[in-house]
């Protein structure tokens, strides 16, 4: 049974169209990481699934059940814009949305209590909102969406804005609940944290799903054919025929091999030819970055878009953001 | 419900703590009641006892008037309730010194410096007829020419001095020339419904200014709050716990709940100050803020009804803006009925019972504070009540329909209106 599944969901802004016959699911258990530019729809994606909006056409269903609001209590959603209210004193806060979610007062103070402890917190249990720094705030939000145990954890964009220490926290957190049992969805536009710790994706891009599937399926589909090279000499090997393009940087180069049945063969023989030009430090085949993959998808959907302007779209909202 | 109870508990426990309540609740009585105290205060300042000098030849009627002008003496001292808060009232007249002199040279000099030096408030001047028979002419200098209230006494005293002599020209025997100059005095207490008219109008007029002044700063309060969740994002949270009606109605309730609690204050402390002290004197009249349980009921009934009306309107308008400066905008929508009210208030005292007053009381954005006057001054039918209550009641299940519906689109919408093909499909939901 899927935790959470979309079919053919539709959503319609006035003139813009937010999302598009966008369909996929979540398995319980996994991790799963909803990823596109800012503005591709993700939000609009994540409030159709807790029933803030209602699709234009297309069905979800939350727990193999077509959406009501009762299973609101098993879900945890932080939303992308935090909000809190500023002149309320944090410990309230936190009871008052705790018993939104059907908790008594006395078990979301114990749970406040032990949930800032664990994220390091308990000096603004006292304060009110508006007087903690921004990344407090965000963990507090973080706690309220965490504080009635739901079997759905929703996080729209969970690190932005975070320092790297408590981004790790946080995801300490999110891959506990993960081990618990619990589905797990975060989106991010942030492709290198996706790599690493989901099970599943989804890209989307202007509203149209580019691509889904279990991480593995996705990785199995993408031949190994990037090559990372550190070395230190002569950069001749770049002229080996299974070379289709490289990027040099100061004492390393990213190539890309020629598609081939030999694939393996020969970039043992870019090894080997590397070996005579210059001393090699480090040799690494993979398969492409999601990145990459999303602006190979992308370009595919869109053609005649230049895949530098794909990337840019991507980096520069990384950056905006980072910034 | 469960939701409902919980978002109008915090409502509710978060406005009442805040500095802010404290503030108006204490204040607003406080500048009111200075309001009040000052202007009557400031009243009997400008009513400061006056030495004018009459001039005249003619010794008799100046000495007329010296003593009409001195037997006008303030007759409200021995009314005063010894209990009673006492205000110098408004409405007293002052304590007039007059000298008589005869014309000499050097008189009107000699006055003048008096008048320099602040001796005396004023003279008067009396020329004596040119022909026997025609009226003597009368000058007067005031020290002051903001002074109104002196040159109108002493014109109203020398008319009942000339008439008095001239009735007495007319061989008229004095004691009934007294008696024929007395003021015809009409006691309207008598024939009111009410047991003190004087009293039931003021704790009235109090009543509707509060019904007024709450409906209206607690409506604006609903709108301001939503706005805030709305900048905040909190709704985004609340919403995926709790349905947007559930949250409009709880707002509702806990807003409004802390404008009964203020206004609850207010009363019990006008009550208790007046239980205490045994009434205010107004004008040298002791008013007791007494109504009748009935006044008092209907109060509440509109009260409440009004509140939810407004507050309703004041949600859907909070839902449909972004920002409190597009709030300011829309503001007028609010206020507009509410104004209208106080500009038709005039029309309604005068006559409760026209039939202008008896259809504005039924239209339901004036209902709860027009028909609550005319309940409580006019002579309304049962029916007319109970078609305004109906009319009310249905009015205020229709806007909060359509209120939670625009509240639902609006509180998610930036910048974009709702239509009605989309809200019609949101009507479905559930």
């Amino acid at each position: 049974m899927s935790i959470v599944d979309l079919q053919h969901v539709r959503k319609v802004y006035d003139t813009k169209v937010a999302v598009e016959d966008l369909s996929f699911s979540i398995e319980p258990g996994n991790m799963f990481g909803l990823l596109g530019p800012n503005g591709s729809g993700k939000t609009s994606s994540i409030r159709m699934m807790i029933g803030i909006t209602l699709p234009d056409s297309g069905s979800v269903s939350l727990f193999g059940q077509p959406f009501r609001r009762s299973v609101l209590g098993r879900v945890g959603y932080l939303p992308e814009e935090r909000g809190l209210y500023k002149k309320m004193n944090v410990l309230d806060q936190l009871i008052f949305l705790g018993s939104l979610h059907g908790l008594s007062t006395a078990e979301a103070r114990r749970r406040s209590k032990v949930w800032c402890e664990r994220l390091d917190i308990t000096e603004a249990l006292p304060k009110k909102t508006e007087d903690l720094s921004k990344g407090m705030q965000q963990k507090i939000q973080f706690i309220a969406a965490l504080l009635h145990e739901p079997d759905l954890i929703i996080m729209d964009e969970p690190f932005s804005g975070l320092d790297p220490v408590n981004a790790s926290l946080m995801m300490d957190v999110l891959i506990e609940m993960r081990a618990l049992g619990k589905a797990v969805l975060f989106s991010t536009h942030r492709m290198d944290q996706v790599e690493k710790t989901c099970d599943a994706i989804a890209l989307i891009h202007r509203g149209h799903l580019v691509l889904s599937g279990s991480m593995a399926e996705v990785k199995a589909t993408y031949p190994r054919n990037r090559v990372q090279i550190q070395f230190e000499g002569d950069d001749a090997f770049l002229r080996h025929p299974a070379v289709s393009s490289a990027r040099r940087y100061p004492g390393r180069a990213e190539i890309v091999l020629r598609p081939s049945p030999t694939l393996d063969d020969d970039s043992q023989s870019l090894l080997a030819t590397a070996i005579r030009c210059a001393r090699i430090t480090r040799f690494e085949i993979t398969q492409p970055s999601l990145e990459e993959i999303f602006i190979e998808k992308v370009q595919a959907t869109t053609p005649g878009r230049n895949p530098r302007e794909i990337a840019a779209e991507v980096q520069t909202v990384e950056v905006s953001v980072d910034a | 419900m469960h939701s409902l109870w919980l978002i109008a508990r915090r409502e509710y426990i978060e406005r009442v703590r805040t500095r802010g309540f404290i503030i108006t609740t204490v204040m607003i009585p406080v500048i009111m009641a200075g309001f009040i105290f000052g202007s009557l205060f400031l009243g009997s300042r400008e009513n400061v006892d006056r030495h004018v000098v009459v001039v005249s030849s003619d010794r008799q009627l100046a000495q007329d008037l010296q003593s009409e002008l001195q037997s006008q003496q303030p007759a409200d001292g021995t009314q005063t309730d010894q209990n009673s808060i006492s205000l110098r009232a408004a409405a007293r007249q002052p304590h007039i010194t007059v000298d008589v002199m005869e014309p000499a040279r050097g008189t009107r000099a000699l006055l003048d410096q008096d008048l320099e030096a602040n001796e005396i408030d004023g003279y008067l001047w009396i020329r004596p007829a040119p022909t026997p028979g025609g009226q003597p002419t009368f000058t007067y200098t005031p020290r002051s020419s903001s002074d109104q209230l002196t040159p109108q006494i002493l014109s109203a005293a020398l008319n009942r001095v000339l008439l008095r002599e001239q009735l007495a020209h007319q061989g008229i025997v004095a004691g009934q020339a007294e008696a024929l100059l007395q003021p015809v005095e009409i006691s309207a207490s008598h024939e009111s419904r009410h047991h003190d008219r004087a009293s039931s109008m003021v704790s009235i007029g109090i009543l509707f200014f509060l019904m007024y002044f709450v409906i209206m700063l607690y409506g604006m309060n609903v709108a301001r709050s939503i706005i805030e969740e709305k900048t905040s994002r909190i709704f985004e949270v609340l919403l995926a716990a709790v349905r947007p009606e559930e949250m409009m109605a709880g707002k509702i309730i806990g807003v409004g709940a802390v404008g009964l609690t203020q206004v609850g204050i207010w009363l019990t402390a006008i009550l208790l100050a007046a239980a205490s002290s045994g009434g205010i004197n107004i004008g040298g009249e002791i008013i007791r803020p007494s109504l009748t349980g009935p006044q008092v009921g209907y109060f509440f009934i509109y009260f409440l009804l009004g509140y939810l009306f407004y507050s309703a309107i004041a949600a859907a308008l909070g839902a449909m803006c972004n920002s409190e400066q597009e709030l300011q905008q829309m503001n007028i929508f609010l206020m507009l009925p509410l104004i209208f009210c106080f500009v038709a208030l005039g029309t309604l005292l005068a006559t409760p019972d026209a039939v202008v007053s008896r259809v504005l009381a039924l239209i339901p954005p004036f209902t709860p504070l027009l028909m609550y006057m005319r309940v409580s001054i006019g002579h309304p039918a049962p029916w007319e009540i109970a078609l305004s209550l109906a009319l009310l009641v249905a009015s205020i299940f229709g806007l909060i329909w359509f209120t939670s519906r625009v509240y639902r689109v609006g509180v998610l919408m930036y910048g974009k209106r709702p239509n009605v093909a989309e809200l019609l499909r949101w009507l479905k939901y559930s």
